[in-house]
């Protein structure tokens, strides 16, 4: 191999692309569609639904209606003294959202009470009803028996479980939503350049047949130097991106915390100087997660072992056929091996160190995505660590090889799509 | 002395034998043709020289090197599919090019600068090449084949899809690099390209060579066996005659092979009595009919055998 060629090669892959337009924007936009993508369910979730479906409550007994207006007045309404039948027109005319009536016997026996509604409002609406129903049919019942006051406060008790993770260095306050979320969120990152840079390898192979330039690379270098040159030019370009964002968010984490303080801070009576942050941090809805140089490592070495055992087969597959459209039906067999780790995340978060997830963390093709997800979790032993990243970078020394016997031949055919025989045939070619 | 050195070459796709034993030299300063229908064999067997496939058997030399990733650089090669990258800039694709083909920067500027200057075409320099019109690819083309300066030229069917002017172009060039002592070898499915320029010839038919050496040698083995009037009158007379084959034919002129029905002499002793004859002249059978004759004695002879 001309390791003069492959630099000349490399270079050319590196620099046109981190050049082009689509580059810079990728590299900005890429991490802010997948924060709104994040932040936009969550914000929807938290907003309130911008109308307020009014429900009658025609209230037999005559005290639990009051404690529903307690609870939500814009909600709960009495209802007039008409018959069932009456308050039926009043929801169909749409004077009303719904209505419920409640008898004495909802009080006495564990009867279900009956929403009679137009049929909007979701979900959403039918739990708020129901827990707020629960809630209030409760405590009448525990007000009718007297129980007092201390089973009334025992029954309201929530306590939460807050977790402190033990290391050698001491405690740590441990959020592992947080931990989840930014394990996802990279999982979700490396998920989308398996896409992104499988799909800038392909294009450019298919682009260097179509151009009918690979015909003169060819006449001056080996296919395994051009194929090599580009997956390592591509893959360069990938940690260049992976570097520049690891670097911003770890910099916007940094400066998040004692920003958000601050305009919690402001907001806070207290604005004494010192006590100001401190106190104002611990009133924070959540922790600020700080993501230690391990995770990042993690990040960035298996998005790189990932994209070359990808890229191996996006170049065999580009090299096959003649034009994108014709690729569809050879994608499939490497999509699938992408898409299914995403199908296991929610198993391998719920219990990082289970079997499945050891297991599943350790086979080549789904590790690129699972395995930071365990790594920001839980601590991850070294040998597992380890063997993941050997049998990554085998599976890509023997998927290399193959890919280039596929491509060597591949780049000269023109005219048919290939068949998985026919590659197979390929890679038996002298 | 062989320039390009072909030893019995065979290349197998699946169940196509797309060259099967082929042998043949190319000597210094010459251009030699490689011609024969499409799908013959003569891409395959230019890839082969190129090192861009690697013969199943049989062995090519380059300068007494065996072809491999060295004798790479002793080549310019323009294939019959051309293609640049369409968003590098010109300036940039040909150093990119040169220097894969091994050069040094200063002497591959100094190379680029003087084609450049040559085809007129230095402005286009910090052009991207998609801006070019497809006649300016062509010429950026050949000034990628030609600037790492080697001494052996191959191009596969050079003229196909050139405009007039190119096609004038390139056969300067080619000229120009014969004069300079280069070697050139160019395959081609048009035969009057091969009459006009080549020295020596091969002959591919179904992956085989039927024939090849030097041109003139090859016309003269065949004999003045063809006849070309030129006449005035009715040319239905031509066609009373069993056995005569046209090669050529309009209403005043034509070329043809007599066969074994009549001797010249008799046919023009006919002719006198029935046309004005303004020429009549015994010729060497153009390379279009020697490649007719060729290809059909050696399909016979598959069916034959």
């Amino acid at each position: 191999m001309s390791y003069d060629k492959l630099f000349l090669i490399f270079k050319r892959e590196y620099l046109t692309r981190i050049r082009t337009k689509s580059f810079i924007i990728s590299t900005i936009l890429a991490p802010v569609a997948i924060i709104l993508l994040i932040a936009i369910p969550i914000i929807l979730q938290v907003s309130d639904s911008e109308k307020t479906q009014v429900i009658g409550i025609k209230d037999e007994v005559g005290t639990v209606l009051p404690r529903l207006i307690e609870l939500n007045s814009e909600r709960y309404v009495p209802t007039p003294p008409v018959t069932m039948d009456s308050l039926r027109s009043l929801v169909l005319s749409g004077n009303l959202d719904g209505f419920i009536e409640i008898t004495e016997e909802h009080l006495a026996t564990n009867k279900d009470v009956e929403l009679l509604y137009t049929g909007s409002g979701g979900m959403g609406l039918i739990s708020e009803i129901r827990s707020d129903i629960r809630m209030v049919l409760q405590n009448e019942r525990l007000d009718r028996a007297e129980v007092g006051a201390v089973v009334q406060e025992i029954l309201a008790m929530r306590p939460q479980l807050l977790t402190r993770k033990l290391t050698a260095e001491g405690e740590e306050t441990q959020d592992t939503l947080a931990l989840f979320m930014i394990g996802y969120i990279m999982c979700f990152i490396i998920y989308g350049a398996m896409f992104g840079y499988g799909a800038i390898i392909m294009r450019s192979v298919i682009e260097e047949k179509t151009n009918r330039i690979i015909e003169v690379i060819t006449s001056s270098v080996k296919p395994f130097e051009l194929l090599m040159g580009k997956v390592l030019g591509v893959g360069a370009l990938g940690l260049t991106q992976f570097i520049i964002w690891s670097i911003s968010a770890s910099a916007l984490l940094a400066i998040a915390a004692p920003v958000t303080a601050l305009i919690i801070g402001d907001d806070a009576a207290s604005v004494d100087a010192g006590g100001a942050t401190t106190q104002a941090a611990s009133e924070m809805p959540f922790e600020i997660p700080t993501i230690g140089p391990e995770l990042w490592i993690t990040f960035i070495l298996f998005f790189l072992l990932g994209y070359l055992i990808y890229s191996a087969l996006f170049a065999s597959v580009g090299s096959a056929v003649d034009s994108e459209s014709d690729s569809q039906q050879l994608m499939m067999p490497i999509m699938v091996p992408i898409i299914l780790p995403m199908l296991f995340l929610g198993k391998v978060a719920q219990d990082p160190d289970s079997t499945f997830s050891v297991v599943t963390s350790l086979i080549p093709f789904f590790a690129p995505m699972l395995m930071p997800v365990r790594v920001a979790m839980t601590d991850v032993p070294a040998w597992e660590y380890a063997l993941s990243v050997l049998l990554m970078v085998g599976t890509f020394i023997g998927l290399i090889w193959l890919s280039s016997r596929i491509y060597r031949v591949g780049i000269l055919m023109y005219g048919k799509k290939a068949s998985f025989k026919e590659m197979a045939k390929w890679v038996r070619y002298n | 002395m062989s320039v390009i050195q072909v030893k019995g070459i065979s290349k197998v796709f699946g169940d196509t034998k797309a060259v099967d034993d082929v042998s043949f030299d190319v000597s210094a300063g010459k251009i030699y043709g490689i011609l024969g229908p499409n799908g013959a064999g003569k891409t395959t067997t230019i890839r082969m020289i190129n090192h861009i496939m690697i013969p199943d058997s049989g062995e090519i030399f380059i300068l007494g090197q065996k072809a491999g990733p060295k004798t790479q650089p002793l080549i310019g090669y323009m294939p019959e599919e051309r293609g640049l990258y369409k968003k590098m800039k010109v300036g940039e694709h040909l150093m990119y090019l040169a220097r894969l083909k091994g050069m040094k920067e200063p002497e591959a500027k100094k190379s680029l600068n003087y084609w450049l200057e040559r085809f007129e075409a230095s402005d286009w320099k910090k052009k991207e090449v998609g801006e070019l019109s497809k006649g300016m690819q062509q010429k950026i083309q050949f000034i990628a084949t030609v600037a790492h300066d080697p001494d052996i030229y191959i191009f596969d069917e050079p003229f196909s899809g050139l405009d007039p002017i190119n096609s004038e172009l390139l056969k300067e060039v080619i000229l120009e690099l014969k004069a300079r002592g280069k070697t050139i070898l160019f395959s081609t499915h048009r035969m009057e390209q091969v009459e006009q320029m080549c020295d020596d010839i091969c002959l591919y038919n179904h992956g085989r060579k039927v024939l090849d050496g030097n041109l003139n040698t090859i016309k003269r083995s065949f004999g003045r066996n063809t006849v070309i009037v030129e006449f005035e009158g009715d040319g239905s007379f031509f066609d009373q005659f069993e056995g005569i084959r046209f090669n050529n034919r309009s209403n005043r002129f034509v070329e043809m092979i007599l066969g074994d029905y009549m001797t010249p002499q008799a046919l023009l002793a006919q002719a006198i009595d029935h046309l004005e004859i303004i020429k009549y002249e015994l010729v060497y059978p153009s390379l279009h009919e020697i490649f007719i004759q060729t290809v059909k004695e050696s399909s016979n002879k598959r069916v034959n055998a």
